[in-house]
């Protein structure tokens, strides 16, 4: 738990990193919108070409991208089986026949026994998922003989499998582009820069210094906590209140017994730091001058330019094709 | 008149007893001097006071002639920095970097200005090759050295060390020791809060806190001729010095021996 | 009986760090009665890894242990209930503010036996009894906990442990923060309790000169190693103890200097001030 690092920040040399964070930040932004406003799979293909383009520009390796998409796996599968099972519109591509009798049932449960069983191979578990959904589809159509209880029809239309991968791949696209923010960009230059970016915000009252330092403390305090949640579990565990072993009438209580230690001790660490900032003279809306100065240079402007143009074309693709 | 002022300064959190009650002292310039107390004697709390995170029930200080004021503790506070005891909870930068230039950007020093005395200070520290070093990657001594690292660079003439290395391992606390008397070497004013005697002994001057009261002040040798004035402060006498009076009490008289022990504990 | 560990190895996996042995090889054997053992070593050294093997919170990575004739290895086995060796080995973290969370002194001590099935009824019999133990009178059984001393929390904190009525009680730095006295009071209370009860106890302590006054025992750990357990008379009469970066007791250091100064030999192992004064009187007259 010692080693949480903040962020996702990998140090690196590629030109993503000596853009300045703003320009970063407003282009992700921006590049996004432009891909929504793509229509087809194929604009869409020449838009993750380009990302890919800039992750090579970037020297960015293609499997922290790949890692980065880890969570969110479960999320791209289903979007993409959603699409396939109940977009209806377009010419029929797929019908067949699938058949559950007792011979397929029977095999699909050794299948999943022998998927689950190879699940200690973490490292092919995307691989290993797709075999065995290809299995299950395999064993309901080739395997009809025996008692059979019903059959039902699996059709995909051609819009189910365009919407799927046009889903698919515009969530790709979006993933990447914000990856490749947090990848190159310092936590705390990346407040620095969200902070400059709501500088206008001060006319509706807003603090932009203020929300930044709030961003920047709870940045570096993340890590202590989830130390300190630790210790307070395993010191709650010696008394007996066992978060794994434990029935569900004493659950409420052990989770009211860590969280009132977590409370008290961020109420005194808040004290002690509000101390320890006043004692370095800090003074809130007092003007500071900062460690982190941004500077724009011409590569953002190169940069900004792309950025433009490549709105720009999204936009009369969308009205022109 | 010295360069830090204390006069009948009271103390008292809202309705509930005296905290410290009528606090006379007088620190000079470039003088090292230690608040001794027991747990719960009030010297975090004088801490907090001179540095005007809370405002004296009666009394006054001042810093250089000037009156501590809320309206005039920003300017106080160039001249006096803090250590807290907790290292976790200082430290307010995402990197060491951050953290030690946190104090000048409150103080709109120049970017070019802090880089170069962020370096500085940080080897003074032997903290150098920790600049992009995040705090969990860091020991507690670690931490408190990059605490006296953003003092420094702030240029205060004194900084206050409350209890500063009660959450150290000997080791770093040893280590602690060394470089703040190296800082006091070079001018610095010390003022050290601590319940341990030993630390105790590094400074010129000795004031020892009692239930919020000063109960005695005075330089050092002075003090430790008074054994029960310790004990009645709920204090520990170094060792050698214990060893001393119980030779002693038991009447033996060896002169020799007696500066020895005594040289053994102030040889700081 | 009692707590054998058999090569016991644990490691982290950190996300920048790596791979990261906070214990290693470790083979050790705790008695479940009359031990009064201090655990020793720099920051780091893997203290408070080691202990919180002792109560099954944390499982080895490789090797054995047997708590209480309970085998842990680094496979969960679902036939154990390791909350039960809880029970027997008691282990109190660093600071109380990390346990106490409830309103009264009272309940807060509850918590744990009531953790452990036991009825209201009994758990605050166990209560008062452990309040006793620690040194603090009923009239603390009703006040809040959060506005207690830092010292009296200290106590609330073992007194939460001690009402599980364990047979081994493990102490992660009991005395760090408190004065001298506070300390010194701390460990009388260990010792009688020690005394009293017959119950094994350890403590984590940096202190020297507790070490060498109170311990029984000591185990002392470098870099994840334990590198000695034995007692404390062997240990500070070993001649480099700064390879282990430990310092010898107060007594001893002055007593060596004196030897050295004034060329005597008199015994310089002596645990307390009263014991090394009668040592110089000795030196002196022969």
């Amino acid at each position: 738990m010692k080693n949480i690092i903040i962020g996702q920040y990998i140090p690196g040399s590629g030109f993503l990193y000596k853009l300045d964070p703003r320009t970063k930040i407003i282009s992700v932004i921006v590049l996004m919108v432009a891909v929504f406003l793509l229509k087809s799979i194929v604009q869409l293909s020449i838009a993750m070409g380009l990302a890919i383009l800039i992750l090579i520009a970037g020297k960015i390796s293609i499997i922290r991208i790949f890692r980065g998409l880890k969570p969110i796996f479960v999320l791209l599968i289903f979007t993409f089986v959603f699409q396939i099972f109940f977009n209806k519109e377009g010419a029929l591509w797929v019908d067949e026949t699938m058949t559950i009798g007792f011979v397929s049932i029977t095999s699909m449960v050794l299948w999943t026994i022998i998927w689950r069983m190879l699940a200690k191979f973490k490292k092919f578990k995307m691989i290993l998922f797709i075999l065995y959904i290809g299995g299950l589809y395999l064993i309901m159509k080739y395997i009809t003989y025996g008692t059979i209880f019903t059959t039902w029809q699996f059709l995909v239309y051609e819009k189910g499998v365009e919407m799927s991968f046009f889903v698919v791949i515009r969530l790709l696209i979006i993933i990447t582009l914000s990856t490749v923010l947090t990848l190159t960009t310092k936590p705390t230059d990346l407040t620095q820069g969200i902070e400059k970016l709501m500088r206008p915000l001060k006319v509706i009252g807003i603090s932009s210094e203020d929300f930044a330092l709030i961003i920047s403390i709870s940045l570096r305090y993340i890590p202590t906590i989830l130390d300190e949640a630790n210790k307070i579990m395993l010191a709650q565990a010696s008394r007996g209140a066992d978060f794994a072993e434990g029935k569900l009438k004493d659950k409420i209580k052990q989770i009211i017994s860590l969280l009132v230690p977590m409370f008290i001790i961020a109420f005194k660490r808040s004290e002690d730091l509000a101390d320890a900032m006043e004692s370095r003279n800090f003074v809130p809306g007092r003007e500071r001058t900062r460690i982190h100065d941004l500077k724009l240079g011409r590569l953002d402007l190169l940069t900004g330019l792309a950025t433009v143009l490549l709105l720009a074309g999204s936009i009369l693709v969308r009205i022109y094709l | 008149m010295g360069y830090l002022d204390i006069e009948h300064l009271y103390f008292q959190y809202s309705s509930k007893r005296m905290i410290l009650k009528d606090i006379n002292l007088s620190i000079n310039q470039g003088e090292w001097i230690a608040i001794l107390g027991h747990n719960g004697s009030g010297k975090s709390t004088l801490a907090k006071l001179i540095v005007g995170l809370l405002q004296p029930k009666e009394g006054r200080i001042t810093v250089d002639g000037v009156d501590l004021l809320p309206e005039n503790v920003y300017d106080i506070r160039k001249k006096i920095g803090i250590v807290f005891q907790n290292p976790d909870n200082q430290f307010v930068g995402v990197t060491v970097r951050d953290d030690i230039a946190f104090g000048m950007e409150n103080l709109q020093v120049s970017k070019d200005d802090m880089l170069k005395k962020i370096d500085f200070y940080a080897t003074k520290v032997g903290m150098q090759n920790f600049l992009d070093k995040e705090p969990s990657q860091l020991s507690g001594g670690q931490k408190q050295r990059i605490a006296i690292a953003g003092i420094l660079a702030m240029q205060t003439d004194i900084i206050i060390f409350d209890e500063a290395t009660s959450m150290l391992d000997p080791g770093s606390r040893a280590e602690l020791m060394e470089y703040i008397k190296e800082l006091h070497q070079e001018g610095l004013t010390i003022i050290m809060i601590t319940h341990d005697i030993e630390e105790a002994l590094y400074a010129d001057k000795l004031v020892i806190l009692k239930s919020g009261e000063i109960y005695q002040q005075g330089d050092i040798p002075t003090l430790l001729k008074h054994p029960e004035w310790f004990k009645e402060a709920y204090l520990e006498l170094p060792t050698a010095i214990q060893i001393y009076y119980d030779l002693k009490q038991a009447g033996h008289d060896n002169q020799e021996l007696e500066e020895y022990l005594w040289a053994f504990s102030s040889s700081k | 009986m009692g707590i054998q560990f058999k090569q016991v190895n644990f490691s982290y996996t950190g996300m920048q760090k790596g791979y990261y042995e906070a214990i290693k090889d470790i083979s050790l054997s705790i008695e479940s009665k009359n031990e009064f053992i201090t655990l020793v070593g720099q920051t780091g050294s893997g203290k408070s890894t080691l202990a919180q093997h002792m109560n099954a919170l944390v499982f080895p990575t490789s090797g054995t242990l047997e708590i209480f004739g309970k085998k842990v290895t680094s496979k969960r086995d679902r036939h154990i209930k390791y909350n039960d060796i809880r029970q027997k080995v008691g282990l109190v973290f660093q600071f109380p503010e990390y346990q106490l969370f409830e309103e009264t002194v009272e309940k807060d001590i509850m918590f744990g036996p009531l953790n452990f099935h036991k009825t209201e009824e009994e758990a605050k019999v166990l209560a008062k009894k452990a309040l006793q133990m620690v040194g603090l009178n009923d009239n603390y059984l009703n006040r809040n906990p959060f506005n207690l001393s830092g010292g009296e929390k200290k106590r609330v904190s073992i007194a939460g442990i001690l009402a599980l009525d364990p047979e081994v009680l493990v102490l992660d730095e009991p005395t760090s923060g408190l004065d001298p006295k506070g300390k010194r009071q701390l460990m009388d209370l260990f010792k009688s309790i020690q005394e009293e009860t017959g119950k094994s106890i350890i403590v984590i302590t940096h202190d020297m000169d507790l070490v060498y006054e109170y311990a029984k025992r000591v185990l002392v750990l470098d870099k994840g190693n334990l590198v000695f357990d034995g007692s404390p008379e062997v240990l500070f009469r070993m001649n480099d103890l700064s390879k282990f970066h430990l310092d010898y007791p107060q007594t001893i250091r002055v007593l060596k200097g004196i030897n050295e100064r004034f060329n005597l030999s008199i015994d310089i192992y002596q645990k307390t001030v009263h014991d090394a004064t009668a040592a110089i009187k000795r030196g002196l007259n022969s």
